[in-house]
């Protein structure tokens, strides 16, 4: 069982991602880069209040080929995606606590990019994001949410 | 203007100029021609009244302005473009003398919806804050994207399980008014007629089918109503502006009259004066299919399948706009501010509506070409821009709801019916506000319906939408699904205009999707596309 948020965590969510897509059929072809920005909110211990961590994640013809934190925005990096929010209801999805696609209609957790893909390949989204919410036993050494305070607060913060 | 150019535009509007801008940004030579004495189409500001009195004689309202990408692409605001975003937003006012105010602040909204209901005021805060979650997403797959269609879209929401996920998003809205949507979420009278009257100035009109599908949208914009300062003009001249700083050119009073095609494909126009200009790319009309497809392309150029669907099949708003421009030396001063001092603010009034059965029934009315007892809406530009008059005076604009052609004689009625109906227009006006007596009011114009159709032709019949908005002329499948994703059965020659998706109003959208079509045509480097 891996720590939140490191390497060895992140290649946890990814094996577990591409086993929930290995049986899938038409897969979309091609490279996707998708970003990560999780800020700092108080309330998480993982991302001090006034920092952000970032990570990328590649997917390469359906699959997850790596999943690593970076720093910032490299502009050689062509994006497809950007999730951003903050923390706590970051950590809550990894947790399973939170529904991640409730998380982006609710406006929690902005997305941007091009929403025709991602509404056309519904499905593999879906197993994408229960993967990430579900797919690893996931080791909070600085304590598991729900924390004191939710995730709502924390996004009203 | 060269005798060839990568890009020939056609309209100058701010659809054209926004396609152009990004264009030349791209390295493209563009030329935008436009049949007006100046650019901006319906970004069309004018002195209609007295020197020194600004009218904006059609776009009044910018909306989602910080949502739009070309504002930041073409630095708009860099070019001197500045918005204001009114506090209190808009109002309805009742011929009871109560009145319902929308603000910026939400907790103020809800308080005065909580005077007629407190239940609504809570579904509202409700209804706001989902819809205010998901309008950027929706926005991003909705607006500023080529449409997906209606199927792709209710089985994506399906698998996503949004149904279960949302009080308000459904997939049965795709076959309900927004009369059922308030009818079945609000209670009183008045608070629905203020919903559906906000739905009604987007031209979502209350009682068409379908039409409920984007109310949650709607809703989320409620309070997002921006007002460009020194006219709406402003705007088209920032993009010209920023279409001239990178090499694009604008030639106005350029009449185009063909488009020429050579083996299928649209190689360049020709104009009024005999003038052709080559283009080696591509052509792109922002102008109506009509004028597009039956005025400038020789009818062997297109399949005649096309040319009679276009007769026949292209549909248009039936209701349209009748103005009344005013200069005024005082601003209103609503009786209904007794009960609601803020609605001598609202920047937009709804001047009567009491009741859905009260909007369809005048909706009916002007359907049957009759002209409705005036119930005018009123928006006080100078409240929020003091430099739209001169000092102390303040302009005025009056909107009521009206046929295009009226019934037993036709549009030519409004050459004799202008006067007369703006000044009942005026009245009704007078009789929320009573200040303004005819003494206060310097001098007023009716601008009719037929006045649309003459200054901006591809305003066909007054469509200030430049086609129907209702679900089957919606998304992919406007205004033809042939034509439905800019592209057009002539090579090289694009649709960017409000006829395409999503619809008119001040949105960017229509050009900056078929942008993504041409730059995907034509390998050039979407630069704009950051996530």
């Amino acid at each position: 069982m891996a720590d939140i948020y490191t390497a060895e965590w992140y290649e946890e969510v990814r094996d577990a991602m591409n086993a929930r897509v290995a049986t899938m059929k038409d897969l979309p072809k091609g490279i996707l880069q998708i970003k990560v920005e999780i800020y700092g909110d108080g309330v998480s211990p993982y991302v001090a209040e006034g920092s952000e961590r970032h990570f990328l994640v590649r997917i390469e013809d359906g699959r997850c080929a790596w999943y690593r934190e970076v720093e910032g925005d490299d502009p050689d990096v062509r994006l497809d995606y950007r999730f951003r929010g903050p923390a706590t209801p970051f950590d809550e999805i990894a947790a399973g606590l939170e529904d991640p696609i409730t998380a982006a209609l609710h406006g929690t957790v902005k997305v941007r990019g091009d929403m025709r893909f991602l509404m056309r390949q519904a499905e593999q989204v879906k197993v994408l994001l229960e993967a990430y919410a579900t797919g690893v036993q996931t080791s909070w050494p600085l304590g598991q949410p729900p924390y004191a305070t939710t995730s709502e607060e924390a996004l009203r913060a | 203007m060269r005798d060839s150019y990568d890009a020939v535009i056609i309209g100058a509007g701010h659809n054209g100029l926004t396609l152009g801008a990004y264009l030349a940004r791209s390295g493209l030579e563009v030329l935008v021609l436009e049949r007006r004495h100046e650019e901006g189409g319906g970004l069309c500001t004018e002195e209609l009244t007295l020197s020194g009195f600004l009218h904006n004689v059609h776009a009044n309202y910018h909306t989602f302005v910080d949502l739009a990408p070309p504002v930041h692409d073409l630095d708009v605001r860099g070019h001197g473009v500045e918005y204001v975003r009114p506090d209190v937003q808009m109002a309805s006012i009742y011929d009871d003398g109560t009145a319902l105010t929308v603000h910026t602040d939400l907790d103020k909204t809800c308080t005065s919806i909580a005077r007629f209901s407190e239940e609504d005021a809570q579904t509202f805060r409700r209804l706001y804050t989902e819809a205010h979650g998901y309008v950027d997403l929706l926005l991003g797959t909705l607006m500023y994207q080529p449409p997906m269609s209606v199927k792709e879209l209710t089985r994506a929401l399906a698998t996503f399980g949004v149904e279960d996920r949302s009080e308000f998003l459904s997939v049965k809205l795709r076959r309900e008014t927004i009369n059922q949507f308030l009818d079945q979420h609000f209670t009183h009278p008045k608070v629905k007629a203020h919903l559906a009257f906000h739905g009604a100035v987007c031209a979502y009109t209350n009682d068409v089918p379908g039409l409920a599908i984007g109310f949650p949208l709607l809703v989320g914009k409620i309070d997002n109503w921006h007002l460009c300062i020194g006219g709406s003009h402003r705007l088209a001249h920032a993009l010209w502006r920023d279409l001239a700083q990178h090499g694009g050119v604008m030639v106005s009073d350029a009449d185009v009259q063909a488009i020429l095609v050579d083996g299928g494909r649209a190689v360049g126009v020709r104009l009024a004066d005999g003038t052709e200009v080559a283009a080696r790319k591509l052509v792109a009309s922002t102008v109506s299919v009509e004028q597009t497809f039956l005025e400038f392309l020789e009818p062997r150029a297109t399949p005649e399948e096309l040319r009679v669907r276009i007769k026949n099949d292209v549909k248009h708003k039936d209701w349209t706009l009748f103005s009344v421009h005013l200069a005024m030396t005082t601003l209103p001063e609503y009786s209904a501010a007794q009960f609601d001092p803020d609605v001598n603010r609202a920047w937009v009034v709804n001047l009567g509506y009491g009741s859905l059965e009260e909007l369809n029934a005048d909706f009916a009315a002007v359907r049957a070409g009759r002209l409705p007892e005036p119930k005018p809406n009123a928006a006080v530009n100078s409240l929020y821009d003091p430099t739209d008059a001169p000092p102390g005076c303040s302009t005025g604009l009056l909107r009521q709801f009206a046929p295009f052609a009226i019934a037993g004689g036709g549009e030519g009625e409004w050459e004799s019916l202008g006067r007369w109906y703006g000044h009942r227009c005026i009245e009704a006006w007078r009789r929320f506000a009573p200040n303004l007596t005819d003494d206060v009011i310097l001098d007023w114009v009716p601008y009719t319906p037929l006045e649309i159709a003459q200054k901006l032709p591809n305003m066909v019949r007054g469509d200030w939408m430049m086609g129907e908005v209702s679900l089957a002329n919606m998304l992919d499948q406007r205004p033809l699904p042939e034509l439905g994703q800019y592209r057009t059965p002539v090579e090289a020659l694009y649709m960017a205009g409000s006829t395409q998706h999503p619809h008119g109003f001040i949105t960017f959208a229509p050009a900056y999707n078929a942008l993504q079509v041409i730059a995907d045509d034509l390998g050039i480097d979407a630069w704009w596309r950051q996530v």
